[in-house]
């Protein structure tokens, strides 16, 4: 329940324009937030959310518009100013120096001491101090960073913000990465700031959460304000319905047929990889969509990772249309008809400096564009490139532009455009629409029926239980670095997908 | 020279975005403009068709080295070995023809034995997974002291007349117009410089080396040879200072104990300024070729100007660092 709170807004940003060469990234948005809320910051990739945290956070300097801070004027020039007035913001990307423990993370360039020596006891008291103050017991202040886990790297970034003070904390999609159960502990945290009377901003993409933690919401499209409004009443449809300005029918498309047949292309036979998966066993169709989901780090990155040949100590037996195959590298992968898309769109996927044709074409060119003395045919290169760019509906102003300009969601066409150039019969997927919107969304799962229907074989691993349950035929449950259910979509269900990933049985 | 440069806000007239693109894509060759005014206006002797040319002709044997150092630093690389190849090379094949080999053994062998030395600096690189720097500052140690060996230690001359041939010959000049004929070596360069930009813009190769250069995780995954590609680009490196050898011993006539030292340094010198990320992916040989004539201009200018050769080294080691400053910049401002 919201107390209704007369207070004046802690932060009030008016009229807020912020261009870029050729667009405007926000037109004249107005945006305000309160002592002891969870406000939600909510629209499409490119809407113009980060940018806005940005202007607050003084990355981007403010141009147009006013930024009223406790009702007095400011003006940053340097992101350090923006901290030193009260704003702290946790970023997407983790900040943190991996080789150095948590309690040098929390403090890095704040040390206590006498300006030569550091006082690290007294550090490792603050830090502790943090951690109890968020209620966080789980993280020892000595471990050294790159031994935690991704979920509680993030908890330790969030402390670092903390140890600043700040009376206005950004979080720009904390929950990306986390599993669920991950994330109800990161809102715990939340609401015991929220009562420390911390303004709290929240971007997101994950409607449920939102719904579930957050008191307001404000929801930005194309650069300008929609609506900003109490969460009490609202469903998960009017918000979808706001952000992307329709309502949303095809999302989900449920297909009518399943495209399945008995033809087995993929059979995995006790395979283990490291200490992340213990001896797995199944066997993958032609035509057929499987989902694998867990929590993070039940093994099921690292499965599909060793099936592309990218992961060290992996044993067992993979057998492919019913011949055993050794796969050690991801061009023996490919040679096989396997491919992989990570969540690691421009780490692993991109490459941000060349077009948008040369990334498509990239793993096709020695297949399919070679000519005498290993030129390149240039006219059937493009000519494909363009085909790709209208088949997926790739948003770009020519195939020869970078495809580090693009939006989130057409990176991911431009990913998949250069798999479905190469003709392969399995594809797998990690966290395909992280960090995507909507429209690109909806865009891709389309996608993945086509291709389903069309004879290749599907494997995807998402955290998202929706997502999970709108696509698959079948459903793997992941815990502990074993497969320790199969659900076909039919007896699935979110609640029996969720006590799965937790570690029970499956009950309907 | 910065590849980018400060983006103006879009509510100014598109002329001026025209014109701040222009200025962006071809920073490189504005400056070599600019000097060329700035240098002619403040030295009569500079822009005579002559003093251009032996320009050219100074520059050539950096120029090669260059070409192939822009290679291993587009996959993200360095060779601080050329000049000790070089030498290696051109000592190799000098004690061959002092012992009546035939040139185009002697020339074949020099040549090979700097290819070797290259695929030996990409082994230790990729596949000992030793830091660039490390293992071919280790080659440019090496390899000079073994090629001192094989030359126990002493300078030996280089008579054969092909080699005299392509030192001297030009082709016809323009006499009325006192414009000299374009020397041999300046050719080669040239012919070099060709076959790279089309392998570079036009096969899986030059593909391949922007590729990994640009994300090396991205283009394995993608199922490229990363390991060959790697492989080849630093011996081909390897051979263009084999070829860069050959041409210091046809100018020199003599190979000395010192010969092709320091030159590492212009040689990478002539590929920052031309703009190539030293991180790799971004680059292209004629901005090298830029960059080789902008540093030679700038030595060639202070020659004029008598100025001393201490004074000459510092100015070339601030242009330098210079260029590396403004390339940091525009990346900043970028990212």
């Amino acid at each position: 329940m919201i107390q209704p709170n007369k207070e004046a807004p802690i932060l009030e940003m008016r009229g807020i324009t912020k261009r870029f060469p050729g667009m405007i990234a926000l037109n004249g948005v107005d945006f305000s937030a309160r002592r002891g809320e969870i406000h939600a910051l909510i629209g499409q990739n490119g809407a113009g959310k980060s940018t806005l945290m940005k202007i607050l956070a003084g990355v981007y300097p403010l141009e147009e518009g006013e930024l009223r801070i406790q009702g007095e004027s400011m003006r940053f020039s340097h992101p350090r100013d923006a901290l030193r007035i009260g704003i702290g913001t946790v970023y997407q990307d983790l900040s943190l120096v991996p080789q150095l423990s948590v309690a040098h993370n929390i403090f890095l360039g704040r040390e206590a001491g006498n300006g030569i020596f550091i006082n690290q006891k007294a550090d490792r008291e603050r830090s502790a101090q943090i951690l109890t103050q968020l209620g966080i017991q789980s993280i020892d202040v000595d471990a050294l960073v790159s031994d935690l886990p991704l979920a509680q790297q993030q908890l330790v970034e969030i402390a670092k913000v903390i140890s600043h003070q700040p009376k206005i904390l950004v979080l720009d999609e904390p929950t990306a990465a986390l599993a669920d159960e991950e994330s109800t502990l990161l809102f715990k945290m939340l609401e015991g700031l929220k009562a420390q009377q911390i303004a709290i901003i929240f971007i997101s993409h994950r409607f449920k959460e939102i719904l579930k933690y957050c008191d307001h919401a404000t929801v930005l499209r194309n650069g300008q304000l929609v609506k900003t409004f109490a969460m009490q009443g609202v469903s998960e449809d009017e918000l979808v319905e706001m952000t992307i300005g329709e309502r949303k029918e095809t999302f989900f498309q449920q297909r009518e047929q399943n495209a399945t047949s008995e033809e087995i292309v993929l059979e995995v036979e006790n395979l283990s990889v490291g200490r992340s998966v213990k001896k797995v066993s199944f066997s993958l169709k032609r035509g057929e969509i499987v989902g694998i989901t867990g929590l993070l780090g039940a093994g099921q990155n690292e499965l599909v990772r060793a099936l592309f040949g990218t992961e060290l100590e992996v044993s067992g037996l993979i057998r492919r249309k019913g011949k055993a195959v050794f796969i050690g590298s991801p061009k023996q992968a490919i040679a096989l008809g396997i491919g992989l898309l990570t969540e690691h769109r421009k780490a692993e996927g991109l490459i941000v400096d060349m077009s948008v044709k040369e990334n498509i074409t990239l793993p096709s060119l020695a297949l399919l564009f070679r000519q005498a003395l290993l030129f390149i045919r240039n006219r059937s290169e493009t000519q494909a490139a363009n085909d790709s760019i209208r088949d997926l509906q790739i948003k770009v102003g020519s195939a020869h532009a970078a495809v580090g300009t693009l939006s989130g969601g057409n990176q991911q066409k431009v990913i998949l455009a250069k798999w479905l150039m190469r003709d392969l019969d399995i594809l797998m997927f990690i966290a395909p629409t992280q960090g995507i919107d909507v429209g690109a969304k909806a865009e891709i799962y389309r996608q993945l029926h086509v291709l389903a229907e069309a004879g290749k074989s599907i494997m995807v691993v998402s955290e998202d239980l929706i997502e999970i349950l709108g696509i698959s035929d079948r459903i793997f449950i992941m815990y502990d670095g074993q497969l320790s259910q199969t659900i076909d979509r039919a007896e699935a269900s979110e609640e029996g997908l969720l006590s799965a990933t937790q570690g029970y049985a499956h009950v309907e | 020279m910065s590849n980018k440069v400060q983006s103006f806000p879009d509510n100014q007239a598109s002329v001026g975005a025209i014109l701040s693109r222009f200025v962006a894509q071809n920073s490189t060759l504005l400056v070599v403009v600019l000097m060329l005014v700035a240098f002619g206006l403040s030295s009569d002797k500079f822009l005579l068709p002559n003093n251009i040319f032996n320009i050219f002709r100074q520059m050539s044997v950096v120029a090669v080295l260059a070409l192939g150092m822009t290679l291993v630093i587009l996959i993200g690389g360095i060779d601080l070995s050329v000049g000790s190849v070089l030498f290696l090379a051109a000592g190799i094949t000098s004690v061959l023809l002092r012992d009546g080999t035939p040139v185009a053994i002697a020339i074949l062998v020099g040549l090979s034995s700097a290819t070797v030395a290259g695929l030996m600096n990409g082994l230790l690189v990729e596949v000992a997974g030793i830091s660039p720097v490390i293992a071919t500052l280790g080659t440019l140690i090496g390899v000079r002291g073994l090629t001192l060996v094989l030359m126990n230690n002493a300078q030996i001359r280089v008579t054969d007349p092909f080699f005299e041939w392509v030192a001297i010959t030009r082709t016809p000049g323009i006499a009325e117009l006192d414009v000299p004929g374009i020397p041999l070596t300046v050719i080669i360069v040239l012919i070099i410089y060709l076959i790279m930009a089309v392998v570079l813009r036009q096969t899986l190769f030059g593909r391949f080396i922007y590729a990994i250069g640009g994300n090396q995780v991205t283009a394995h995954l993608s199922g490229l040879p990363v390991l060959p590609i790697k492989l080849l680009a630093y011996t081909l490196c390897g051979l263009m200072a084999g070829i860069g050898g050959m041409l210091m011993a046809a100018a020199t006539g003599v190979i000395s104990p010192g010969l092709g030292a320091g030159s590492e340094f212009y040689t990478i010198a002539a590929v920052v300024l031309g703009g190539t990320r030293l991180s790799g992916g971004i680059g292209r040989v004629e901005k090298t070729l830029l960059g080789a004539f902008i540093l030679y201009m700038v030595l060639n200018f202070m020659t004029l100007r008598r100025i001393p050769a201490e004074w000459q080294q510092t100015a070339t080691g601030l242009l330098v660092l210079t260029a590396i400053v403004l390339d940091r910049l525009a990346q900043r401002r970028r990212g």
